[in-house]
């Protein structure tokens, strides 16, 4: 046994070069299929990880329709509702449009309470709630610009404009830490009282782009949707009342079928590196046809020469997939900085390795399996005659 | 003197195996980077095509797309006024106030999307006049509750049909034309401006759009660089963009439509770019490392022979660039597979999202002459890389160890 094991050894080091390029194409397709899954699986994250005690209420024409700041105090009185809070996308960006990051006006005395996943150090929450015009910002925020509490922000109001034309300015409070995948570790907030003070001088006043809801304890959830949505069928804006995981799921069918097309290119690399493995396999079994004959003239089975051909590809691919897993796992830190805007917590997931083991293993089948054949029906005389 | 090229043909054939493997495997590389070439020809066809440089599009300042900006309807129609150099038509200037919001619908798939509603006035359809038509049905009349629809969105979006009834908040309008346009508009649901602003509830229009008297100079600076630069670039002093930026009553920020655009698409471009690009470097790699393979063991195989042709007094560089147009035929081949590999998906719809407004875009794949011919050229580029090493290899073999061997 340890013998035959020598020999598969020799066989790959015959011509190190060749296993050494195979060995790298499977460690490179590897680390892709890795990183193009867990951009799937980072965009379906929210979905998987919603609450479903939450509810989100906007308006049912669009995301981008405010709704009236007095339907807070209506959906409070619907029986079930425990909790309510108020957000509103602010659409502004730090000096230019390239350090673009997401910010949102918001009421500190209900947010924290609705989402505990967002921990702050209370002595950094104190100092947010008591500076009007202080902000709370993402850990991978505070690192990727520099900021500490203290630090004084401007924010150039795109969507929501300045009144006097210049930058909005926002003093750091406090840095906040997210314990789950799918709450953004790199998003401002900011005191809804500032923006809407700020704002009601000069226009008109400013509405809510999402109410969250969280329902009580074994609520029925399907009543207080039909509740909400019902209270405001004959108001100024009709209102779409959603879970969580509806909410989340939006933004994923948004993506429209990019995953679809992503899933196509993951295919492709596994058939081109297949195609290579398959090539590499039968190359080195042409070399080893005459030796082949030699050891089954020495009396080695068909079976065992099966599984030496069998054996070698299994190696090769466990090696390529093995080293690939390791380089992906390894880069996902730098990858994950350089698509943070895009793909908020990429991290890849225990499955996505356990995928990547399954494909290699059955690359190593598929591609040892003709070799592994043909050398099992090799007839001695045949062999040992030499060419193939 | 050249070996003849015949040679290589002809051992590619005898290798049929190994040579069909490799040539499937660069095929498979080569198939799915002009893929995402493709998509990215489509889109930017879609958002870019019908762009023009004497239509202007004024937005107000500090915003960077149509969703951001905001003029009330007193100052859209001040600026129109207070604009020597739009040009005149046969009812008046060729500008219009337009609304922009996207639109929570049902896609025929089921769940819910963003789709681009457009409040327009009547001379929009005059300054369109060349590229926009109506396909089906006719035009909503003006101050009526009447839609058109873009010919993409139908079939797309539940109600997006001749006949159909879309429900805006609260006010239920009938569509009563299809409309075709080879740009974003043909994704988009156009509608009377103020019958749309009252109906979502909304004051003012987004933007300002017209066209140019004949040689106007906008002086605008190049978008991409106001959106990506700390220190944007400012427009040229004593032009239309550096008098309205600066304007005591209606300040505004002015491009040409086709730098709007091409500042709308540049986050998902570059997106789709790196990915092209990422893709095209990594499975690139692999392939070169199959094409190395192939090209050794070709080599090994043929040490003898080589050993003869230079015992006959064929050169090595000669020797050397047989081998480079080998594996450059291999390249070539590998190519051509992986064209007819990509083919079949030009004209496949894609739908994303637009990031900057947050809307879907319907889009499709477009398998172009240009994307073909980066396909070839990329997968011969593999063939060379990967045939360097062992075309040197054979190059500097000594003929007498060479004759030794096979």
């Amino acid at each position: 046994m340890m013998a035959s094991f020598k020999l598969v050894w020799r066989n790959l080091t015959r011509r190190p070069l060749r296993s050494v390029l195979t060995v790298a194409s499977i460690v490179v397709a590897v680390f892709l299929i890795c990183s193009l899954r867990t951009l799937i699986t980072t965009i379906r994250a929210g979905v998987e990880n919603a609450d479903s005690r939450r509810l989100a209420v906007m308006s049912a024409t669009g995301l981008f329709v405010e709704m009236p700041m007095k339907y807070q105090a209506e959906i409070n009185k619907i029986p079930g509702v425990e909790l309510t809070t108020k957000f509103q996308w602010f659409g502004g960006y730090y000096r230019s449009q390239k350090n673009f990051f997401a910010q949102f006006a918001i009421d500190p005395d209900t947010m924290f309470a609705m989402y505990p996943e967002c921990q702050v150090p209370p002595e950094q929450i104190e100092a947010f709630r008591t500076n009007r015009t202080s902000c709370l910002i993402g850990e991978v925020l505070a690192q990727k610009f520099d900021w500490k509490p203290g630090d004084t922000i401007p924010i150039i109001g795109a969507l929501h404009p300045h009144p006097d034309d210049k930058a909005w300015e926002f003093q750091v409070a406090g840095v906040y830490h997210s314990s789950v995948p799918n709450f953004d570790n790199q998003t401002m907030f900011f005191h809804w009282d500032y923006y809407e003070e700020t704002l009601k001088e000069s226009g008109p006043m400013p509405g809510v782009g999402v109410f969250s809801i969280r329902v009580d304890k074994g609520a029925d959830v399907p009543r207080v949707i039909a509740d909400v949505e019902e209270a405001f069928q004959d108001s100024e804006q009709r209102v779409d009342c959603v879970t969580e995981a509806e909410f989340q799921r939006q933004f994923v069918t948004m993506f429209g079928n990019i995953p679809l097309f992503v899933g196509w290119i993951g295919s492709g690399v596994v058939l081109a590196i297949l195609l290579a493995c398959i090539n590499t396999m039968l190359m080195s079994m042409r070399e080893q046809t005459a030796e082949i004959g030699v050891l089954k003239s020495l009396g080695f089975t068909d079976g065992s020469m099966f599984g030496l051909l069998l054996v070698q590809a299994l190696v090769l691919c466990g090696l390529g997939g093995g080293l690939g897993i390791l380089f992906a796992w390894a880069t996902s830190g730098p990858v994950a900085e350089q698509l943070g805007a895009m793909f908020p917590g990429y991290r890849i997931h225990p499955e996505t390795y356990g995928l990547a083991v399954i494909i290699t293993v059955g690359i190593g089948l598929v591609a040892g399996l003709v070799p592994a054949w043909s050398a099992r029906s090799l007839r001695c005389v045949q062999a040992l005659r030499g060419t193939d | 003197m050249f070996v003849p090229l015949s040679y290589n043909l002809r051992s590619l054939f005898v290798r049929k195996s190994a040579t069909l493997l490799t040539v499937l495997g660069i095929g498979a590389t080569v198939a799915i980077v002009s893929g995402v070439v493709a998509l990215i020809m489509g889109f930017r066809t879609m958002f870019t095509a019908g762009g023009r440089d004497d239509v202007a599009v004024f937005l107000r300042p500090g915003a960077n797309s149509e969703g951001d900006s905001q003029f009330s309807r007193d100052r859209g129609l001040k600026l129109i006024k207070s604009v020597p150099e739009i040009a005149e038509g046969p009812q008046g200037p060729l500008a219009s106030m337009e609304a922009y919001l996207a639109v929570l619908l049902s896609p025929e798939r089921g769940g819910l999307t963003n789709v681009p509603l457009r409040g327009v006035q009547t001379p929009t359809f005059e300054i369109r006049k060349g590229e926009l038509a109506i396909i089906e049905g006719e035009n909503f009349r003006p101050g009526s509750d009447e839609l058109i629809v873009g010919q993409r969105l139908v079939g797309h979006i539940q109600g997006c049909h001749l006949g159909g009834v879309i429900t805006l908040n609260k006010t239920p309008f009938r569509v009563v034309g299809v409309f075709e346009h080879e740009g974003q508009f043909g994704g988009e649901i156009w509608g009377d401006l103020d019958r749309l602003l009252a109906a979502m509830g909304r004051y003012g229009p987004n933007r300002v759009i017209a066209q140019l008297a004949p040689g106007t100079e906008i002086g605008a600076p190049d978008p991409t660089q106001v959106m990506f630069s700390d220190d944007p670039p400012q427009p040229k002093e004593g032009t239309m963009a550096a008098r309205l930026l600066t304007d005591t009553e209606v300040p505004a920020k002015v491009y040409s439509e086709t730098q709007f655009l091409a500042s709308q698409t540049v986050m998902l471009t570059g997106l789709l770019g790196f990915l092209a690009v990422a893709l095209g470097l990594i499975m690139g790699l692999a392939a070169i490392f199959t094409a190395t393979n192939t090209m050794l063991s070709a080599l090994a195989a043929r040490t003898h022979e080589i050993g003869i042709l230079l015992a006959m007094g064929f050169r090595p560089i000669p020797i050397f660039l047989s081998f480079m147009f080998e594996a450059l035929v291999l390249g070539l081949i590998g190519g051509l597979a992986g064209s007819v590999m990509a083919l079949p998906f030009n004209g496949v719809r894609a739908g994303t999202m637009n990031f900057q407004t947050f809307t879907e875009m319907a889009f499709s794949f477009r398998v172009t002459p240009l994307v073909l011919g980066i396909a070839i050229s990329f997968a011969m580029m593999l063939g060379l890389l990967g045939g360097a090493w062992p075309a040197w290899r054979a190059a500097r073999l000594k003929p007498t160890i060479a004759l030794r061997q096979g």
